[in-house]
């Protein structure tokens, strides 16, 4: 896969970034599990939030495959980090592909320049892998909509100024999927509250929330797309979203790979390094092999989903499907590596395993992922 | 305000891969090349004057034809535009053909300071600011630690790190500048900045555009490197663990047995 | 022609510097070496004091009273001078590698077109010019480099050359000070910072405080040993970056190499840019937690243990072993 000079240049650039500003901090962001408004702080300053945003709205008007290259140079020191990208431009989808040109110029910018953080908000306590069970309600009053129910494990739903929300304006729809509409819900409205942040096993220092809305009234003017659009929407915004997923996986999976490699040249049993035993070689071997092949195939995800390829949905599950279970597989493996030394919290490689747990649950467990692509498979025949 | 910057693409020292090649003359190819680190100190320093003061940076090279990648990473940082030296007969120039190169090229621009960091990482002679500062028949002010110009009078008053603490030194401008770390950290290039670089200009100068002269006639160096090894390796040292009064009582030891206490 | 190798003195706090009198020592064997002769110059407000010194090592010396030199930065002054010099037959000039020195050997250079051999730890006659021994590249090649005309400039680094004194001391010669050929930019005010006094590359003993400091107050053992063994305390970039100490003290690629005969390091991790600074030194001691630091790689003696545990207690056996 060749990468343009600027995919490289800007790849390069958030990687120094990473290494000198960010890597330093990723302990202690897991240990205290608190949200680094540092780091997104630097994300803005350095323009990497412009990334996936054009130019008009003070973007870098840059792809898909770049947006990823970021996130995955960020994931490999720190998979708290990189995921503050990938949220910001998951929350900002349903806009740019839902959203009218006035929507986008009102919103875009503030996303775009990192002042303003998105957080994009579908599933329930019963809503998980099955959106069907979306309780949360949107009723049209005036010019109004006014919202009731409770959004659960929203990344960034804490800190977020604004969250779309997937709420039933059509509740009584015969299709399921025409029940939903994607609203954009400013969080200084009254009505929204924070009630529960969770404390979870990897990715601790993202905010997980719990929001209740009860009776927030917003304009109409803040629903993206028609009513009844919502679900279409945020499969729509999966397409382009799971990919940052697979980057954050591959991410964590090379950071592993490079401690662990690292550690067997130095680290010496029976008299030589632990790098010289084939065993060791066999590990690390086929953790390059599944960091490289899941690298690839995200590459490949991304310029094909770009390019408008009809099948972006089988693309885009395929890539984080198999990134997700190469990140766990190969943080795994880096703690095998490292023995003793692997489960303690001196080296991160602890830290990455339980990191990288999450990139086979959200934004569709890998068992949707599997009824994806098997369906776009078997769809042809 | 204008602002020319002195900026030397050198091998990345962090990569510790640089040395000689067979004929005792730096094998730039050896290792990836980025700014010398002093002058992205120096550049700093400019971006930051130029912000206060209005005006632009302009950053000056004299490399081989691929150091416009590395003035790429200047630009990145906001300087406006680059002047790029370039010509088969510099390859290995030594220290006054340098001088007399750059000072020729800024002395194409209408400047009010000229900058540059205290040494390079690869040469560390520390001698080139000066000299081109001397070449031009402009005041020097070195080692500074705070520039502070005063563009309605005409001069710029600089802090110049002494054993003491410093010396505030003022000269007329146009000046020369030869700047130290204690000026602040240089900016990591904002991604905007990177893709902004692409398109600032670069322009091309060969000796010949420069004038007459500036290079000895038969390309023989006022010096040269003759041999070249690596260094003496160090005995191997002895380590020390225990408690820490045994610890002290053995460096105790080990430094009365060189009648060091 | 025959080599006459001009020595350039620096005056400090109105003595002669101790890198002058190596740079005179240098001169003068390499002046006997080459079958010609040697003399030293001494510019500055009050020259006749550090000239007499200078005679010490050198059979001729010229000591030019420049007032400029209270109110005016030196190197067009020096420069000058040795302009002068050259013209009257001086074919090599030795100048000693610090901030001034650089100044006055990168001004000789642009107005004279003249080679620079620069930062040399030693040098001797070859043939008919002199080769220099250098480390460069941070330490990690040694080279010789010579020049290839008949004339040119070394400057010299510190602690390279003993300084030793001529068996007859020589004479001092005073002139009137030439015009500058470039402007003397103006020193309206010399400051004295706390902490900033510091003669690092003269220093014997030099004490250095690291990242693993941790604070300003932290350098309390890092200045109590400094004193104790009769050292400079000295510091790391992270130390400096972090605030705890002026720039002044920076051992290193950016900072200042030291060469001392004693090298104390507490809690510094011996990154390479450090490394380049220091790694000449005679002997080289280091605390440090983390057993894999890599100033153990060119420590002689590497403690590993906690500073602010083991620089007390070498501190309190100092004592003792002095009586009390």
């Amino acid at each position: 896969m060749r990468l343009t000079e600027e995919q490289q240049l800007l790849r390069d650039a958030v990687r120094v970034l990473a290494d000198e500003k960010i890597a330093p901090r990723a302990a202690e962001i897991d240990r205290s599990a608190t949200w680094p408004d540092d780091v997104r702080r630097l994300l803005a300053s350095h323009d990497i939030f412009a990334i996936p945003f054009e130019e008009r709205h003070g973007g870098l008007g840059s792809d898909l495959l770049t947006l990823c290259l970021a996130i995955e140079q960020i994931s490999r020191v720190c998979a708290t980090s990189g995921l503050i990208l990938a949220v910001q431009a998951l929350g900002a989808i349903p806009i740019q592909v839902a959203g009218t040109v006035e929507q986008q110029d009102r919103w875009l910018p503030g996303l775009a320049s990192g002042e303003m953080l998105i957080a994009f908000a579908l599933t329930e306590a019963d809503a998980g892998s099955d959106p069907s069970g979306i309780r949360t309600r949107a009723v049209r009053d005036g010019d109004d909509y006014v919202i009731n129910g409770t959004k659960r494990f929203i990344s960034h739903g804490s800190v977020a100024d604004s969250v779309v929300v997937f709420a039933a304006t059509n509740p009584d729809a015969e299709k399921a999927s025409r029940r939903l509409s994607a609203i954009l819900v400013e969080t200084d409205r009254p009505g929204f509250k924070v009630t529960r942040v969770e404390h979870k096993m990897g990715i601790r220092g993202s905010p997980t929330a719990e929001l209740a809305f009860d009776n927030v009234r917003v304009p109409v003017a803040n629903r993206l797309g028609d009513e009844g659009q919502g679900f279409a929407i945020a499969m729509k915004t999966f397409e382009r979203s799971r990919p940052g997923i697979a980057a954050q996986a591959v991410g964590i999976a090379q950071g592993a790979l490079e401690v662990a490699a690292a550690y067997a040249k130095e680290r010496r049993q029976f008299g030589k390094p632990i790098a010289e035993l084939q065993m060791i070689q066999s590990m690390l071997a086929d953790m390059d092999a599944a960091t490289e092949a899941a690298r690839q195939l995200l590459y490949a995800a991304c310029e094909a989903i770009e390019s408008g390829n009809g099948d972006a949905a089988r693309w885009a599950a395929i890539c984080k499907l198999v990134a997700g279970d190469a990140a766990m597989r190969v943080t795994t493996d880096a703690v095998q590596v490292l023995g003793g030394y692997g489960y303690i919290d001196e080296y991160p490689v602890e830290r990455m395993m339980r990191d990288a747990k999450i990139t086979q649950l959200y934004e569709g467990t890998q068992q949707i992922q599997r009824l994806i692509v098997a369906r776009s498979l078997l769809a042809g025949s | 305000m204008r602002i020319v910057v002195l900026t030397k693409p050198v091998p990345d020292p962090a990569a510790g891969a640089e040395r000689l090649g067979p004929d005792n003359r730096l094998d730039r190819a050896a290792s990836p090349t980025v700014v010398n680190g002093n002058d992205e100190y120096a550049l700093e320093a400019a971006l930051q004057l130029v912000e206060a003061h209005g005006g632009e940076v302009v950053i000056l090279t004299m490399a081989p034809a691929n150091g416009t990648e590395t003035m790429r990473k200047a630009l990145a940082m906001g300087a406006a535009r680059g002047i790029h030296v370039t010509d088969d007969a510099l390859a290995g120039a030594d220290l006054p053909t340098t001088i007399r190169v750059l000072a020729a090229a800024a002395g194409q621009e209408a400047f009010d300071l000229l900058l540059g960091g205290l040494d390079t990482s690869d040469g560390a002679g520390g001698a080139v600011t000066a000299g081109v500062a001397a070449r031009l028949g402009l005041p020097l002010l070195s080692t500074a630690a705070h520039i502070e110009p005063d563009p309605a009078a005409g001069r710029v008053r600089v802090r110049r790190l002494s054993a003491k603490g410093y010396d505030l030194v003022e000269a007329p401008m146009p000046a020369v500048i030869s700047c130290t770390q204690a000026l602040g950290a240089p900016r990591y290039p904002s991604l905007k900045g990177i893709m902004a670089a692409r398109s600032r200009p670069i322009a091309a100068h060969s000796l010949a555009d420069l004038g007459d002269g500036l290079a000895p006639a038969d390309g023989a160096w006022a010096t040269r490197v003759v041999a070249a090894e690596p260094p003496t390796a160090r005995a191997a040292g002895r380590t020390v663990t225990g408690s820490a009064t045994d610890a002290a009582r053995e460096i105790a030891d080990f430094l009365a047995d060189r009648r060091l206490i | 022609m025959p080599a006459l190798v001009l020595a350039v003195a620096e005056v400090a706090d109105g003595s002669l510097t101790r890198l002058s009198t190596e740079a005179a020592t240098l001169a003068r064997a390499l002046a006997e070496a080459a079958g010609g002769t040697a003399l030293g110059l001494v510019v500055d407000a009050a020259p006749a004091g550090p000239a007499a010194e200078l005679a010490g090592y050198l059979p001729r010396v010229v000591a030019v009273t420049a007032a400029e030199l209270a109110d005016q930065v030196p190197a067009p002054h020096v420069a000058a001078e040795v302009a002068r010099l050259l013209g009257e037959g001086v074919t090599h000039v030795v100048i000693g590698a610090t901030t001034d020195g650089r100044d006055i050997a990168g001004t000789l250079v642009g107005l004279t077109g003249l080679g620079l051999l620069a930062n040399a730890d030693t040098a001797s006659w070859d043939g008919d010019a002199p080769v220099t021994r250098s480390v460069v590249l941070g330490g990690r090649a040694v080279t010789e480099s010579t020049l290839s005309g008949g004339s040119g400039i070394i400057t010299l680094r510190p602690g390279g050359v003993g300084a030793s004194e001529a068996a007859v001391p020589g004479a001092v010669e005073p002139r009137e000070p030439s015009t500058p050929a470039v402007p003397a930019a103006v020193v309206l005010e010399r400051v004295a910072e706390a902490g900033a006094e510091v003669s690092l590359e003269d220093a014997r003993v030099v004490v250095v405080g690291g990242r693993g400091v941790g604070s300003p107050e932290g350098f309390a053992v890092v200045e109590e040993l400094a004193g104790l063994l009769g050292g400079v305390v000295g510091a790391t970039r992270a130390s400096v970056d972090a605030g705890w100490v002026p720039y002044a003290r920076q051992i290193g690629q950016t900072g200042r190499v030291v060469k001392p005969a004693l090298y104390l390091g507490l809690g510094v991790s011996g990154a390479m840019q450090h490394r380049v600074g220091m790694q000449g030194s005679e002997v080289i001691v280091a605390v440090n937690r983390d057993q894999d630091a890599p100033i153990a790689e060119v420590a002689d003696l590497f403690v590993i243990g906690d500073l602010f545990q083991v620089a007390p207690a070498l501190a309190t056996e100092i004592r003792v072993r002095r009586g009390g």
